[in-house]
């Protein structure tokens, strides 16, 4: 009944939106100065030195509801001290972000040969898009490999889709590997 | 080593001479009579008077004529009343476009800061740029880069029963990029406006956010992250409208959205919320749209998308996203009966899914029940978190599975049951109509705040969802001949959710208000009533649809035409609801209530309404009500606004 209790009260609520009343770590604070130049990352990268654990605590963060940990992370607020220009390593950085948050929908879309998360990840490696039924195809073959490095962690599965791709007669070619 | 003492002079000389000219292009861009004629020109123009300026910076004129801005961090000012000046807002605007000095929460020099109002202003007065020099804004560039807008689009996530904050709905814009396809949207960014909660604040938050001490920031979230969120784990169905925003609207909108970066507003849940403040960003990309205006006391999510949509010529195409639980649900009114019985044996045992005897399926349904298996099992750990580890378990096997059978999946359009929310009644009802009363005839007035309940038109709603908040009923008796507040609630929500072999969440109801009653020796007697109750809900399609409810409820009530003034209790209630043709509706409902604190007593209560939508924002209804010995027969016409 608490939680009817909860709704008596916060009925009239209208579209709080996404941050959630519940779990939101205390420390978050939005729209810290230290936000993403470029728009997105910093935050999420740089309490996570030791990139191993970055998948599972992102991970962790968000099926545990509402909102990963680093919310404030995409606040509009801006210093260039987060900003790269290094396109290769933001392009990486972009991936295994991605890798990290999406991770279940990845592993559905590689068993299903297909799917616009699969899609996405491609586009963020560099397959151009009348290529990508080759690398579908191959995360199909690879499935159980590839979900065991995406397990470790999302860097290693964007390592070993790097590799796959190096090793594919065709990936290899057209791949524009930013 | 010393230079000859002449050779240091005209050192020195040189020295001097060159910062003096050093000086002098330091001081060229603070050029005072050029600031002068700036604000000048401002002032004839009426510059600050204009409605650009003013939505800029969220201006809204007072009773009393006056401005005040609905911003609230004074780092958006650059006057000190810049909150209630719009002209001297827009002179210490130029004063400081001259200086290189870093403004605002953004710390930025202020023609990057607020680069919206350096650009307006430098078209509206002609900037000369050599007596006011443009200075790069490198840290925009970059974000914009990042951003590579190609058009905007109105998001919209359906309401969520289910979590209060979300009950109606949410809206956000997303930030659709060059070269994006259908398949990779998901890596745009969005925008979106939301408050800053902390944790642990509990029903307090409720009450904190209605009088606006939350503070609320806009973020650019990736929109996989959105969609995360939304159709994961809450399982909403998801609205998408592509906006016929021209490349330089969009680009003012992100001008100004970048400025925003400076700012936070109180965030108020009924009216300043997520939904309002879209709306002004929407504004400053054309100002010809008039949109906050429409909303004086409250900004319903969907009422927002209703506007929007009515605005000719702005959306173009619209797409749909269903939930997961959408998805599943559709998926499986595919499977032949011998399909669902694998499903469920998969979901026991997923190494089944390896077995001969599964294989004789063809290759293509063998990939479609373990697709829809998956779909479920990942449903099942978003919902029930202390089983998650096992259901994630057996979801790999079942992918694993999957991978071996090397085909594609083929798209599956799914349908929403929700129609388009653009379709939708409004969300404040008035109504008027007679009735009888026992042995009396009435006429009744009706009003209603929000929002919508189980006998309003469903398109575009929740199916079997009701909020009603803030709702009035005035009568008057033509035989007693008087006039009195027959009914008032102030909240009566209720979810049905249909259990079958899949889904089981419980069905949940409550409501709070006055009704009039007749009782023991009173005839039209006030009584205050709390009513709670959770129960189970089933469909059929026997004619359309029909669902079928049972709840277990307590009930207090508070009235003089008690004994002891007050009664409280327990009962049930069942009842039905169903279509009977498309725009005739049927709900049932029969309950027996019996009270053991106070007035000891029971109640059995009858109820039949009938629906008919005659348009849009137009309904009739025919409602028998039945207590004890009272009987009660209301025919109504309603209408949306």
């Amino acid at each position: 009944m608490r939680k009817v209790a909860v709704l008596a009260v916060a009925l009239a609520l209208v579209c709080l939106g996404a941050t959630g009343a519940l779990a939101k770590p205390a420390s978050a604070k939005l729209n810290a100065d230290s936000g993403p130049g470029c728009g997105l990352g910093k935050m999420a990268w740089q309490g996570y030195k030791q990139q191993k654990n970055i998948g599972p605590q992102i991970l962790m963060g968000i099926t545990n509801q509402w909102f990963p940990p680093f919310n404030q992370s995409f606040g509009i607020s801006y210093e260039t001290s987060g900003c790269t220009n290094d396109e290769k390593l933001w392009a990486e950085e972009q991936a295994t972000m991605f890798a990290a948050i999406d991770f279940e929908n990845l592993s559905q879309d590689m068993a299903q040969g297909g799917g616009e998360h699969l899609a996405s990840l491609a586009t963020l490696l560099g397959v151009p898009a009348e290529h990508q039924a080759e690398f579908f195809a191959m995360t199909q073959e690879r499935y159980t490999s590839l979900v065991q490095s995406g397990d470790a962690s999302p860097v290693a599965l964007v390592k070993a889709l790097h590799e796959v791709m190096a090793a594919h007669p065709v990936l290899a070619k057209v791949s524009t590997a930013r | 080593m010393h230079a000859s003492p002449p050779l240091r002079k005209q050192a020195g000389l040189a020295l001097a001479f060159l910062l003096i000219a050093a000086m002098a292009e330091a001081i060229e861009p603070a050029d005072d009579s050029y600031l002068a004629e700036l604000i000048r020109r401002a002032a004839a123009a009426k510059l600050s008077e204009e409605r650009y300026w003013h939505l800029l910076l969220h201006y809204r004129q007072n009773l009393t004529g006056g401005y005040t801005s609905e911003q609230d961090d004074p780092g958006f000012f650059l006057a000190t009343n810049g909150k209630i000046d719009p002209r001297a807002e827009l002179e210490a605007t130029l004063a400081q476009f001259f200086s290189t000095e870093l403004v605002g929460r953004s710390r930025q020099p202020a023609q990057c800061a607020f680069i919206a109002r350096y650009q307006w202003l430098k078209e509206r007065l002609s900037f000369d740029e050599r007596r006011l020099r443009p200075q790069p804004c490198d840290r925009f560039q970059a974000w914009l880069g990042e951003m590579n807008p190609q058009s905007i689009s109105l998001i919209f996530p359906s309401a969520f029963m289910n979590n209060p904050a979300s009950m109606f709905g949410h809206t956000l814009l997303r930030i659709d990029q060059k070269g994006q396809t259908e398949q990779t949207r998901i890596l745009a960014y969005t925008i979106n406006y939301a408050a800053d909660v902390p944790p642990g604040e509990g029903v307090l938050f409720a009450v904190r956010g209605i009088f606006g001490s939350y503070k609320g920031y806009f973020s650019t979230i990736p929109y996989y992250l959105k969609v995360k969120e939304y159709r994961d784990i809450e399982n909403r169905d998801i609205w998408e409208y592509r906006l016929t925003f021209s490349e330089g609207q969009i680009r003012r909108m992100l001008m100004h959205a970048w400025e925003l970066g400076n700012a936070s507003f109180d965030y108020y849940f009924f009216k300043e919320n997520c939904s309002y403040h879209l709306l002004s960003l929407l504004e400053v990309a054309d100002p010809a749209l008039s949109l906050t205006d429409h909303f004086l006391l409250w900004t319903v999510p969907a009422d927002t998308v209703r506007l929007v949509t009515r605005q000719p010529g702005l959306v173009g195409e619209i797409a749909y996203r269903p939930s997961r639980s959408t998805q599943i649900r559709r998926k499986r009114a595919t499977l032949s009966e011998e399909e669902r019985r694998w499903m469920e044996r998969i979901m026991q045992d997923p190494s089944l899914s390896r077995s001969d005897e599964f294989r004789r399926l063809s290759t293509e349904r063998q990939a479609f029940v373990l697709d829809l298996t998956s779909d479920y099992l990942r449903y099942r750990s978003a919902t029930e978190e202390e089983k998650a580890e096992s259901y994630k378990e057996k979801n790999r096997s079942v992918l694993v599975a999957r991978s071996e059978l090397k085909i594609q999946s083929p798209d599956f359009r799914v349908q929403p049951f929700a129609s388009a929310p653009e379709q939708g009644h409004k969300t404040s009802r008035a109504g008027i109509g007679f009735g009888w009363r026992n042995d009396d005839t009435y006429e009744e007035l009706a009003i209603r705040a929000g929002y919508h309940d189980l006998l309003d038109p469903e398109i575009g709603y929740t199916p079997d969802a009701q909020i009603e908040l803030l709702s009035a009923k005035f009568r008057h008796y033509n035989r007693k001949d008087q006039t009195r507040l027959e009914q008032f609630t102030f909240a009566n929500v209720l979810s049905l959710s249909p259990m079958d072999a899949l889904f089981n969440t419980p069905s949940w109801k409550i409501s709070a208000g006055t009704q009039t009653i007749v009782h023991n020796q009173c005839t039209l007697c006030t009584n205050w009533n709390l009513n709670g109750g959770i129960g189970a809900a089933a469909e059929t399609t026997l004619l359309r649809r029909e669902v079928y409810f049972a709840f277990a409820e307590a009930d207090a009530n508070y009235s003089q035409a008690y004994d002891e003034r007050h009664r409280v209790g327990g009962g049930g209630t069942i009842g039905m609801l169903g279509d009977l043709a498309d725009r005739w509706r049927l709900i049932v409902s029969g309950s027996y209530l019996r009270y053991a604190l106070g007035e000891q007593s029971d109640d059995f209560r009858w109820f039949v309404g009938q629906r008919y939508t005659l348009g849009q924002n137009l309904a009739v209804r025919l409602e028998y009500n039945h207590r004890d010995h009272d009987d009660d027969v209301v025919f109504a016409v309603q209408a949306f606004f």
